[in-house]
């Protein structure tokens, strides 16, 4: 045992908890990087509510049962003989946008403005890390609290698929689609833990904090769907007027306003790097049109929305205040 | 890693030379400050914007200085300042503490933070809380403490790394007379048996002086005195003398026998200059036949000492002051 120095009384028998006195501490130190990580390990664990009340348990078990559901039931659906409804790439998209919205809007908070409210930072920064470790530990956790509650499913759905495929082939067909879906869900877990604790990082007050983030994602998304619906309508009435006027039908090319009404939402966006990077639309559960190579444009605003988030985030930490 | 004298000692636990800090917009926390704080109890006296935070700061190598050189424990605090952290337990004068874990859970994620591994972290948390003093308490949720019991976990995550050197800012703040006595002996405890050196800031001096070898008092940033205690308050030791009656008869008595009694509420303070004084007060106290109530040494209280200082006591503590 480390903590046995040797100024602890020879002969005490193990378990005696009276009064030994004072014991020093000789063993191992950390490493700085060694504190991030056990940081980051506690805050992965709060942000499902591990070591807290059972209360603290109840969003990210609804959330995470919620997205397991369709692994589930595709593989019940195989199991029976019936085809594949549920794809790696898109999983559930309005599910998904939903369930996630839900978990970062609730589970942020609870990794950073918690320790705002309670005024614990300065027992942190009073302690052998620098002040930019804390946020980096708290993204590292947040990052892989969302990649959790995204890719698990995935891999649910991959088991479930490949118990009932037949043949090697067919299980080597289903990795090849598996990973891309992985690389899907590490994208929108890197955004969304950046975006989702910046979010919350600006108030201690938890429920203005849950408040903030959810109305970011709902707001956006819901700007960004209205504008690609007004754009579809028009997209329609377009080709009304084309079979008008010329008496055949021509197909419209998506317009601009249609790519750049993606823009607005970080769910929009995630499609549309994701039909850019794979180069096709799955045709069905898109949020947006097949963007082409304006993909390109879908991803520099979700990496700049992301270094901003995290400019934002680091920002919030720098000052290393006592108070 | 601590320079050392040959005796082993160490030097000065802190030191500052030419300290100054000047935060944007021309305010001043710290005017050339130039203290050395020996090993053991200090307690550092200052009014509320004396500039104590700044300092603590500073130390804690969180704060870089505008001017002037600070080290503690020999180390320099502008350049290492994570070793010092590593070393220095620190204790913040407001709430700083989750209402939904347990004492046990918090203290053992501190030490963590301190850089201890998993197991140890238990061990000592488990230790630390039970050297403050909370026992089977320390499982159950901090948000149901009692104000004593919350500075108690403070104190205990302080501890949890095994520090060489505290730093508690009004570690007495929020407490009912009990609760300052109980918190004072703990932190003279920690001082004396646990050879942890210890820098208690606060404003009460009459309160702090009581448990501190030396202090040092600041004010607008600048150093208005340090010293031993013994120095401060040489000298300057008073008996107090309280009789269920007859305190008039006594006093005559006192006179008579070359004393310079001097009446106070219900007691007689006398000042003592020597064995002899004792003496004279016992055999006065028997020839009357007076029933004594209350013979106690009591050294002057350090705010005599300091000018303008009376301001920042309490109605409880000036009535204590005596």
């Amino acid at each position: 045992m480390p903590a046995d120095t040797p100024t602890a009384t020879t002969g005490a028998a193990a378990g005696v908890i009276h009064d030994l006195g004072y014991r020093r501490y000789d063993g191992p130190r950390l490493g700085r990087a060694q504190m991030v990580r056990a940081l980051a390990w506690h805050s992965f664990r709060s942000a499902f509510g591990f070591g807290r009340g059972a209360k603290a348990k109840i969003v990210p078990v609804i959330a995470f049962v919620a997205l397991l559901l369709p692994a589930v039931v595709n593989a019940a659906s195989l199991a029976n003989g019936n085809g594949q409804l549920v794809f790696y790439d898109t999983y559930q998209p309005v599910l998904r946008d939903l369930v996630m919205t839900i978990f970062v809007a609730v589970q942020a908070p609870e990794l950073v403005s918690r320790d705002l409210r309670s005024r614990v930072l300065p027992l942190y920064f009073a302690r052998p890390i620098k002040t930019s470790d804390y946020p980096l530990a708290k993204y590292l956790a947040f990052t892989a609290a969302c990649a959790v509650m995204i890719e698990v499913p995935l891999l649910v759905l991959y088991l479930g698929t490949i118990v009932n495929a037949h043949g090697g082939a067919a299980v080597w067909a289903q990795t090849r689609e598996f990973i891309p879906g992985l690389l899907v869900g590490l994208m929108w877990a890197v955004v969304l833990a950046a975006i989702s604790l910046f979010l919350a990082s600006l108030t201690g007050r938890r429920a203005f904090a849950t408040g903030t983030v959810a109305i970011f994602f709902l707001a956006t998304y819901t700007l960004a769907e209205i504008l690609l619906q007004v754009e579809n309508h028009g997209i329609r009435q377009q080709q009304a007027q084309s079979i008008q006027n010329a008496g055949h039908f021509v197909a419209p090319a998506v317009p601009m306003a249609e790519k750049v009404s993606g823009l607005f939402s970080p769910f929009t966006l995630f499609d549309g790097v994701r039909m850019w990077l794979s180069g096709h639309g799955t045709g069905q559960s898109d949020n947006v049109l097949y963007p082409g190579s304006f993909g390109a444009v879908y991803a520099l605003v979700l990496v700049v929305l992301l270094a901003a988030s995290l400019t934002g985030l680091f920002a919030r930490y720098r000052k290393a205040s006592l108070s | 890693m601590i320079p050392s004298l040959p005796d082993g000692e160490v030097a000065a636990v802190i030191e500052t030379a030419a300290l100054s800090k000047v935060y944007p917009g021309d305010v001043t926390a710290l005017d050339g400050l130039t203290v050395s704080f020996a090993p053991g109890v200090t307690g550092l006296i200052g009014a509320n914007g004396a500039g104590k935070s700044t300092l603590i700061k500073i130390l804690l190598g969180l704060l870089d200085p505008t001017q002037g050189m600070a080290k503690v424990l020999g180390l320099d605090c502008v350049k290492d300042g994570m070793r010092i952290r590593q070393l220095v337990g620190y204790m913040p004068e407001h709430d700083c503490l989750p209402p939904d874990v347990s004492a046990t859970e918090f203290v053992t994620h501190m030490g963590r933070m301190s850089g201890l591994p998993a197991t140890a972290a238990r061990e000592r948390a488990a230790e630390a809380l039970r050297h403050v003093g909370l026992y089977e308490e320390r499982y159950r949720q901090i948000g149901g403490y009692s104000t004593g019991m919350k500075q108690r976990v403070k104190l205990a995550q302080a501890l949890v790394g095994d520090p060489r050197l505290v730093l508690l800012d009004e570690p007495t703040n929020g407490l009912d007379p009990a609760g300052r006595n109980a918190m004072l002996e703990l932190i003279a405890k920690i001082g004396e048996e646990f050879g942890i050196s210890i820098v208690v800031a606060s404003h009460l001096l009459g309160e702090i002086e009581r448990i501190c070898d030396h202090l040092v008092a600041i004010e607008a940033g600048r150093l208005l005195r340090a010293d031993t205690i013994d120095t401060f308050t040489k000298a300057s030791q008073t008996l107090v003398v309280e009789v269920e009656e007859g305190l008039a008869r006594l006093e005559r008595e006192l006179t008579r026998r070359g004393l310079r009694p001097r009446a106070y509420q219900r007691s007689l303070l006398v000042p003592i200059g020597g064995d002899d004084t004792y003496d004279a007060v016992r055999d006065s106290v028997a020839d009357l036949g007076l029933p004594l109530s209350r013979l106690e040494r009591r050294r002057h209280q350090v705010e005599e000492l300091f000018r303008d200082d009376t301001a920042d006591v309490t109605p409880l503590e000036a009535a204590d002051a005596g």
